[in-house]
Parts: structure tokens; sequence; C-alpha cells
């Protein structure tokens, strides 16, 4: 069975399509990151997965329930992190939880212990009976994980979870995600618009623009398919309709972009391809000022895949 | 869409979910409590408003005059016939403003949470409701024996225990009505300002039409404004509260005082029931 599996799920707000017919499947046990810019349909589609919100057309199961017809069950076999704050901040971290979790009816004792453990694994344990409205950010989130994980959930959603988060705790939480999804097998989905954070956590990735699903695959994937190796190289004289033809003309070059007065070249092997692209321009007259290889990230990707940068 | 309902009932849930109606009426209550500024105030207030109000007016009234005024006020002191309209006036302010903790959840994105969790929707309104409402009776008594305390100068008295029974129901009936308006007025509105403009509009003539400064068939022979007194609540609430605690002849019969509260109080629980059932997530 499927963690998730989505079908043309699609959600109309009024006259814009906030998600637009994107089908996907998430298996058991993998952390998949649903990746994008800022109002990308992300957290759309993360409400509609949770039950908080029903789809306009498509469906969707959750551990196997339908996301209309069988709401509770999903509602008993999720832990959810929103991306705004969602804590009572007028009562202590520990009395959150409490109220949490006696949402789901758990018997007392094990209320406590539950608690106890899930504040001691995230590292609150020191601020447990310190009121809300006193933590800081980054601590704000760890009780916010922590409450998630309190029904032991079979899938864990988390809409943002490091954002406007310091790097330490940023860290702090990518490792706790990874212990977690290893030692309990949790399936975790995670959307992100800081595209590192999917590389680094994330089994397979699913990237959405503007309500459309771009590209599926593993982060190795999605990198592999726009090159190898990305080139960017600017030409002291600015670009040349020659230059480019002459290198189109290398059979290396996957691909040729002109972004921000420079050239953006995709290549099959890129240990021998600036020495070579050189020393075809010297040998043609043209001045190269600045040239430089990397491998793709994430961030190549999206900007590949929709010409959009991705921000910070 | 498929409407919650239908789907509860295939899901089979208890009628009623004790757990998370005491969670969140243990929520409501914690809160009040961790709110310091809160609880000193609920306490000060009574004594404000009988001491700062009630006091000054009744002594408006020259001694020797007390024997004609008093018939007005059907056989009370004016400070006993003010201080159940306070205590009515209480229930109407803090039950409307309970409509503005949904607003505030809204805003802090408390409501996904307690939204997500496999719990009808209708239990988290009631725990909520019957949290105020503790509160809410909690802060009524305390107006009630400040009100005994003075009345031992200003001449007002209770009518034994029995009476401040009957008054009790009255006054959650009459809490149950203004909370219910609450939670449907704060389901409309996404911030607190335009709630809390509405609020202001809608309570002062509830406030001074409602028998709790002056006697409702004062007004007969002023148009319109003795009619408003009629569709107004807390005209009802207080003609009970009074008449229970007090002994005076009611304005309306008892049981017309508590079949109208009643019905009010059963239409806007309803109204707040939906209006909680059909918030969406933006």
């Amino acid at each position: 069975m499927k963690a998730i599996s989505v079908h043309d799920l699609t959600k109309v707000f009024g006259s814009t399509v906030a998600v637009d017919h994107i089908s996907f499947d998430t298996e058991e046990g993998e952390i998949f990151g649903l990746i994008g810019l800022n109002g990308a349909g992300k957290t759309t589609t993360i409400l509609m997965l949770t039950t908080l919100l029903n789809p306009t057309s498509g469906t969707a199961t959750v551990c196997g329930y339908d996301i209309l017809k069988e709401k509770d069950s999903i509602r008993r076999s999720i832990g959810v992190v929103f991306e705004e704050q969602a804590v009572d901040i007028y009562l202590t971290g520990r009395q959150n939880l409490d109220f949490s979790v006696r949402m789901y009816n758990v018997p007392a004792k094990e209320r406590r212990e539950r608690i106890t453990n899930a504040l001691e694994a995230i590292g609150l344990a020191d601020f447990a009976d310190v009121k809300v409205k006193d933590y800081s950010g980054g601590m704000l989130r760890r009780l916010e994980i922590a409450r998630a994980m309190l029904t032991n959930p079979k899938v864990l959603f988390l809409d943002e979870p490091t954002i406007g988060v310091d790097v330490q705790t940023r860290r702090y939480l990518w490792d706790y995600l990874r212990r977690v999804n290893k030692e309990l097998g949790m399936t975790i989905f995670i959307s992100t618009s800081y595209l590192e954070e999917a590389d680094y956590l994330c089994n397979r990735v699913a990237l959405i623009d503007e309500g459309k699903l771009i590209a599926t695959g593993t982060p190795e994937e999605l990198k592999a398919s726009i090159g190898k190796n990305l080139v960017s190289i600017k030409v002291a004289t600015g670009i040349n309709a020659d230059f480019v033809k002459l290198l189109q003309g290398l059979d290396y070059v996957e691909k040729i972009e002109e972004r921000d007065g420079s050239l953006e070249l995709s290549l099959k092997n890129g240990s021998i391809g600036i020495p070579d692209i050189v020393r075809l321009a010297r040998r043609n007259g043209f001045t190269i000022s600045s040239i430089s290889s990397h491998n793709p990230s994430l961030n190549d990707v999206l900007l590949h895949y929709t010409g959009k940068k991705a921000e910070g | 869409m498929v409407s919650e309902t239908i789907l509860s009932a295939k899901e089979k849930k208890p009628l009623l979910e004790w757990t998370p109606i005491y969670s969140m009426w243990l929520r409501e209550i914690i809160r009040f409590f961790n709110m310091k500024s809160r609880v000193i105030s609920s306490i000060i207030q009574p004594f404000l408003f009988l001491g700062l109000m009630a006091i000054p007016f009744s002594n408006l009234i020259p001694p020797e005059a007390q024997g004609m005024m008093s018939q007005m006020f059907g056989g009370l002191s004016f400070f006993g016939f003010l201080a159940p309209g306070i205590v009515g006036i209480g229930l109407l302010t803090t039950g409307i403003m309970g409509g503005v903790t949904v607003i505030w959840d809204k805003e802090f994105g408390f409501l996904k949470e307690v939204m997500v969790a496999p719990v009808r929707r209708i239990s988290l309104m009631i725990g909520r409701s019957l949290g105020g409402m503790t509160i809410a009776v909690f802060q009524a008594l305390l107006t009630i024996g400040v009100a005994a305390l003075f009345g031992i100068w200003y001449d007002f008295q209770i009518q034994g225990i029995a009476g401040v029974g009957l008054a009790l129901v009255f006054i959650i009936l009459t809490f149950a009505t203004f909370i219910g308006a609450g939670i449907t007025l704060g389901g409309m509105f996404e911030e607190t300002e335009g709630f809390m403009s509405i609020v202001m509009l809608l309570q002062m003539p509830m406030l001074f039409l409602s028998g709790a400064f002056v006697p409702i068939d004062r007004l007969s022979g002023v148009p319109v404004l003795y009619q408003l007194q009629f569709i107004n609540p807390l005209t009802y609430g207080i003609d009970g509260i009074r008449a229970a605690l007090t002994g005076a002849p009611p304005f309306l019969p008892l049981w017309v005082d508590f079949t109208v509260i009643l019905a009010f109080a059963l239409v806007f629980l309803i109204l707040g029931a939906r209006a909680f059932n059909r918030m969406q997530l933006s």
C-alpha cells in the first residue's frame, strides 16, 4: 500500500487554480518532499491531504483512506505541523501537548508518558512548564513537531518546517526527522521552498509550480535530468549569436540558455568542457570575462523547469 | 462536497465525545487562570459595577420618596432592582466576547490544530461554551454575593437557596444565548476589529433596552423602544433572574421568561454550532 496516493487532485479558489490536476505517490517509510516557490500550491495540497480542505476535483488516499470519505480515519493516522504557528501561547508547552493528545482519547498514564518522551526527544524537557509566549521561534517549531508526534502517526506532514528558524535549530530538526524516519519507519511528507532542505532530507521530491506538478523523482534524478555539469559564461563583448552557434556545435553541450546577460550551458561531461570552451573562444576572437562550473542543485532544477529562481 | 455529518455517522463516533469536550473546557479554564489580568478584572468588575453604578444611582432617590419609588421597582429598592440587572449585563458581555476567542484561534492557527483531530466540531464548540459558562457563572455568583454584602446597607435580600438555584437556571440560559450569538458572529469575521465594532453596535441597545436599569413598563407609550425590549433576549433573562433572586413579581410570568430564553438559547447555540461547522480554512 502506498502511504499517500494522489490522482488529479485539483483545488480552485474563485478564478485561481491553486492546485491543478496533480498526481503522485508516496511510498511507505520514505521522506517525500513537495518543493516549489511560495504560492506554488504546496500548502493547499497539504491542507487537502490532511482533510482540512476539500478538493474541487480529483482524489487522494492517505494510509489507504479516502480524503473525502474517511476523514476521521486519516486524522487518526497522521500528525501535522502547520506553516503558521498553531499552539496556544497562553498555555505552557506541556499543557499544549496535553490538550492535543486528549483529543485522541489516550488514557491518562500513557498520555503523561508520551508527552514526557516527546518533549525529551526534541530537547524541550527543560522548558516544558514555561508558557509558550516566552518560547523562541525555534522552540515553538520543536513544540509543534513534538505535538504532531504525540499520536504516533503513520504519516507526518510538515509544511515549511524550518521557515524562519535559525541555522542551528534547522540542523537539529533535520537530524531529528531523519532519526524518526529511520527508527520508527515513519513516512514523512514535507513541503519546502528551501531546496537545500529537500536535497538533504528527501528520498524523493515532486516539483510543483503554479499548481502544476513539473517533475517527480529522487533529487539525484532531477539534478541529472538537467545535465551532469552546469557552466556559466560571461562574454566581455556581450552575448553574440555567432558564439552561441559555435557552442551549439559542441557535441557535449546539451542545452544553452541566456540568463541575465550570461550563457548557461548544460554539459554531458564537465571535465573537458571548460578548457575546451576557453580554447574555442580564444581561437575565434571572443573574450570570456568569467566562466564557472558547478554541479546542478535543486535550485538549478527549479530554474531549469520553471525559469524561476528560488528566493534566499 | 460531502457533508461532515454524513461521514461521522458512517465512521461511528459516540454522540457525546466526553474527553474532547472536557479538554476544550479545561483549556478555557486554564487559559483564564493563566491570564492573571483576566482573573483580577473578573473579580473586581462586580465591585466596580455595584459600587460605582448601583450605589450612586440608588442615592438619586431621596429617602422620603423611597416608598413611592419602590412601587415602581416591584417593591425593591433601586439598588435591589439594579443588582440582578448587573448580573445580566455581565452575562451579555462575557458571552458575546466569547466569540472573539474564535477569531483569535483562527488568527493564531490554533483552530487548525483542533480541526485536524478526529473529533466532531460540535464537541469542540460544546466544550468551549461550557468553559466560558463556568467562568461566567462564577462571575455571576460573585456579583450576587457582593450585591448581598452591599445589600445589608442598600436593601437587597436574596430569597433563599431555592431562589439562587432558580436564578442559576436563568443565568445559564442567558449565557448560552449570548455565547451562541458570539460564536455565530465570530465565525463571520476574520479579524478582531470588524467583530468588535459590530459587537459594540449590538451591545449598547441590548444593554439599555433590557430592563436592567429602567423597568420595562416605564417605556410603555414610547414607541419603538418599548417594543424593542421584547426582541431582546436579555430582557427575559434579567426579568427571570431578578424575580428568582428577590422574589419581586416578574414583569412577565416566569414560565414565559423561561420558555423564551430557552428558545433563544437553543436557536443561538444551533447557529453557533453551524458557524463552527462551516468554518473553512482560507
